[in-house]
C-alpha cells in the first residue's frame, strides 16, 4: 500500500487503517508508528483520518450480563434438552444388578424422610415492598426484602449444620454458635459461614454475595469455591467458570434495609430491575438515551411512588402512572 | 464482558470446531458474540422482546444445522448477516410493509469526546453538535453502512453481503459521509484562522502602540 501517497480520505477508506483506529493492536500501533516516525509529513492527514473515523460513532445499549445469561439459558435449554439426559438414566439403572433396585429403594425412603423434614421446616415469604426481620432459634436475625422467601431447616439449634434456603434477597447476622456452621441455600449457590454479617441477592438467576464482617465461603457448582472477606462482593452466574469478586461500599447493597437504596453509577436498567424485582412494579423506559444513564446518589424507597417520582426527577423526565404501571419518558 | 480479539485463524478454527460437534466450542460462540449481536440487532430493531427472539432462534438454528454450514475466517460477519435477514423477516411478519425501511430507524450518532486537533473547546462543540446532526440526515440505510464498516470494522463487500446491496453504494455512502465531515471540519478550521488572524491584527496594534 502506498500509505505516504494518502489523502486523508483514502486513509478513511483504508480497511487496515480503520482496524487500527477502531481497535489498535501491539502489531498494527508498531506499524503505524513506523510509519508516521518514517513520513513525519503525513501524520497531520493521520490525525485528522483517526478524527473522521472517530467522529462515526453510534450509540449502543448494551445488554446486561443478567440479560445474556438469561438467554443463554433459554438457547442452552432447548439445544440440550433435559430429558436426552434423563431417558439414558432410566435405561442404565434398567441395566444394573439386582442390589441397585435396594439403593433406589433406600433413596426413595430418604427422599420421604426430606420430604417429610420439609414439611416440618418454617416457612417466611414477604409480599411486594414489604420488609420483614426474623429471628431464628439461633439467635441469628435474618433482614427479609420485599417478595423474598425463606425457609428455615426444622431443629435449626440441634444440628450440626444450620441450614436456610432463600429466593429474593436477605440481610444475615448470623450468631456464632460454638463453630456450627451456618448455610444460606440459592438455586445457584451456598454461602457458608461461621459466625458474621453479610447480604445475600439472589434475584435473576445470579447470587450476589456482600460480606460486611466476618467470614464466608462461597461455593457453586463446577466453580471454584471463593473465601469472602469483609467488603468483597461475589457474584455466582451459573454459565460462568468462575465466581467474580470485587470491591464495594457494603453500605450500597444493604441500605434496602432502612428503606434507601443507594445508587453509585448503578444504570438505569439495573435500578428499574431492583425496583420491579422488590417492589413488583412495572417500568416502562420510552427512551434509548434513558437507558444509558447511570446514577449516583440516594432515594427513599418507603413508598414506592415517591421514589419513582424522584427518579424522574432526577432524570428531567415525565413519569405516568397506571395501577402498578409507571412510565417514563 | 471481555472484548477479545480473534484472529482469522481463529475464528476458522473455533467455527470448525463448533461445526464438528463440540459443545465448548458453540458455548465460546455465544460468549464472544452474542453481546454484540445483542448491540446490532438492538440498532436495527428497537425491541428487546424481538432481538431476544431472534438471537434464540438464531443461535438454536446453527446449532442444529452445524454439520451442514460452511467455514468461515469471520465469525461475526457470518452472523451479522443471518441475524439481519432473520430480523428483516421478523419485522415483515409483524409489519407486512417494505420491511427494510423499519430497519436501523432508531440508531443515532453520539458526539463523543476524544482529543481533536482543534483548540477552543466550545467551539469543538458546537461543530461536532451541527456535524452530528447533518449525519444524523442520513438515510437509516447510509447511516448502517457507517456502523458496519467505521464501528464494526466490516470490509466493503461484507457490509454490502450482510445488507444485501450492491458494493458500489457502500461506495458511495462512506464517499457522502467523507464529504460531510471533510465540509465542516474545513468550515471549523477557516473560524479558526479568522478567529487566529483576529487575534494578530489585535495583538499588532498593541505592539505597535
Amino acid at each position: 500500500m502506498p500509505y505516504f501517497l494518502f489523502t486523508v480520505e483514502d486513509f478513511c477508506r483504508d480497511h487496515a487503517f480503520i482496524n487500527w483506529v477502531i481497535r489498535p493492536t501491539p502489531e498494527s500501533n508498531h506499524f503505524w508508528q513506523t510509519f508516521m516516525a518514517e513520513h513525519p509529513h503525513k501524520q497531520p492527514d493521520i490525525q485528522m483520518a483517526t478524527d473522521y473515523i472517530k467522529t462515526i460513532e453510534f450509540h449502543e445499549t448494551n445488554p446486561s450480563e443478567a440479560d445474556l445469561a438469561r438467554l443463554k439459558e433459554r438457547i442452552w435449554s432447548d439445544a440440550y434438552p433435559a430429558s436426552e439426559q434423563q431417558a439414558g438414566r432410566v435405561i442404565q439403572w434398567y441395566r444394573r444388578p439386582y442390589w441397585a433396585a435396594a439403593a433406589v429403594l433406600f433413596l426413595v425412603s430418604l427422599l420421604g424422610v426430606a420430604w417429610w423434614q420439609y414439611n416440618a421446616d418454617t416457612s417466611y415469604k414477604t409480599a411486594y415492598g414489604k420488609i420483614q426481620e426474623i429471628r431464628l432459634p439461633d439467635g441469628s436475625v435474618v433482614t427479609l426484602n420485599g417478595h423474598s422467601t425463606l425457609r428455615v431447616a426444622k431443629n435449626l439449634t440441634e444440628n450440626t449444620v444450620r441450614e436456610v434456603w432463600l429466593d429474593g434477597e436477605a440481610y444475615f447476622d448470623i450468631a456464632n454458635r460454638h463453630g456450627a456452621k451456618f448455610i444460606v441455600h440459592t438455586t445457584t449457590a451456598q454461602v457458608e459461614v461461621l459466625g458474621t454479617e453479610f447480604n445475600v441477592n439472589c434475584r435473576r438467576q445470579q447470587t450476589h454475595v456482600v460480606l460486611n464482617e466476618g467470614k464466608v465461603q462461597l461455593m457453586a457448582d463446577n466453580q471454584p469455591a471463593v473465601l469472602m472477606q469483609p467488603g468483597d462482593m461475589a457474584t455466582v452466574t451459573p454459565t460462568k467458570s468462575h465466581i467474580q469478586v470485587k470491591r464495594v461500599q457494603p453500605k450500597t447493597y444493604d441500605a434496602w434495609k432502612e428503606s434507601y437504596l443507594v445508587l453509585d453509577g448503578k444504570s438505569l436498567p439495573d435500578i428499574i430491575s431492583s425496583l420491579q424485582d422488590t417492589f413488583g412494579v412495572t417500568i416502562q423506559l420510552d427512551d434509548a438515551q434513558l437507558a444509558r444513564k447511570k446514577l449516583t446518589g440516594k432515594l427513599r424507597t418507603e413508598v414506592i411512588a415517591d421514589c419513582i417520582d424522584n427518579l424522574a426527577l432526577i432524570l428531567d423526565a415525565e413519569v405516568s402512572r397506571n395501577g402498578t404501571t409507571y412510565s417514563i419518558k | 464482558m471481555t472484548r477479545t480479539r480473534l484472529t482469522p485463524a481463529e475464528h476458522t478454527h473455533l467455527w470448525d470446531s463448533f461445526r464438528d460437534g463440540d459443545r465448548m466450542a458453540f458455548s465460546q460462540l455465544y460468549e464472544f458474540f452474542a453481546a454484540d449481536l445483542y448491540r446490532y440487532g438492538y440498532n436495527l430493531v428497537r425491541n428487546r422482546q424481538v432481538v431476544e427472539d431472534c438471537l434464540h432462534e438464531l443461535f438454536l438454528h446453527i446449532h442444529e444445522k452445524r454439520a451442514q454450514l460452511g467455514p468461515t475466517d469471520n465469525i461475526q460477519f457470518y452472523l451479522f448477516r443471518a441475524l439481519r435477514r432473520r430480523l428483516l423477516d421478523t419485522v415483515a411478519r409483524l409489519n407486512r410493509f417494505d420491511s427494510d425501511d423499519y430497519l436501523f430507524d432508531n440508531a443515532e450518532f453520539l458526539i463523543q469526546s476524544h482529543e481533536s486537533y482543534l483548540i477552543d473547546n466550545e467551539l469543538i462543540v458546537e461543530q461536532k453538535t451541527i456535524l452530528i446532526a447533518e449525519l444524523n440526515k442520513l438515510p437509516r440505510r447510509q447511516k448502517e453502512i457507517l456502523y458496519l464498516v467505521y464501528m464494526k470494522e466490516l470490509t466493503y463487500p461484507q457490509a454490502a453481503e450482510v445488507m444485501g446491496i450492491a458494493l458500489k453504494s457502500v461506495y458511495n455512502t462512506i464517499n457522502t459521509a467523507l464529504t460531510t465531515l471533510r465540509g465542516h471540519v474545513q468550515a471549523s478550521v477557516q473560524q479558526r484562522s479568522v478567529l487566529l488572524s483576529l487575534l494578530a491584527m489585535v495583538f499588532s496594534q498593541f505592539i505597535n502602540n
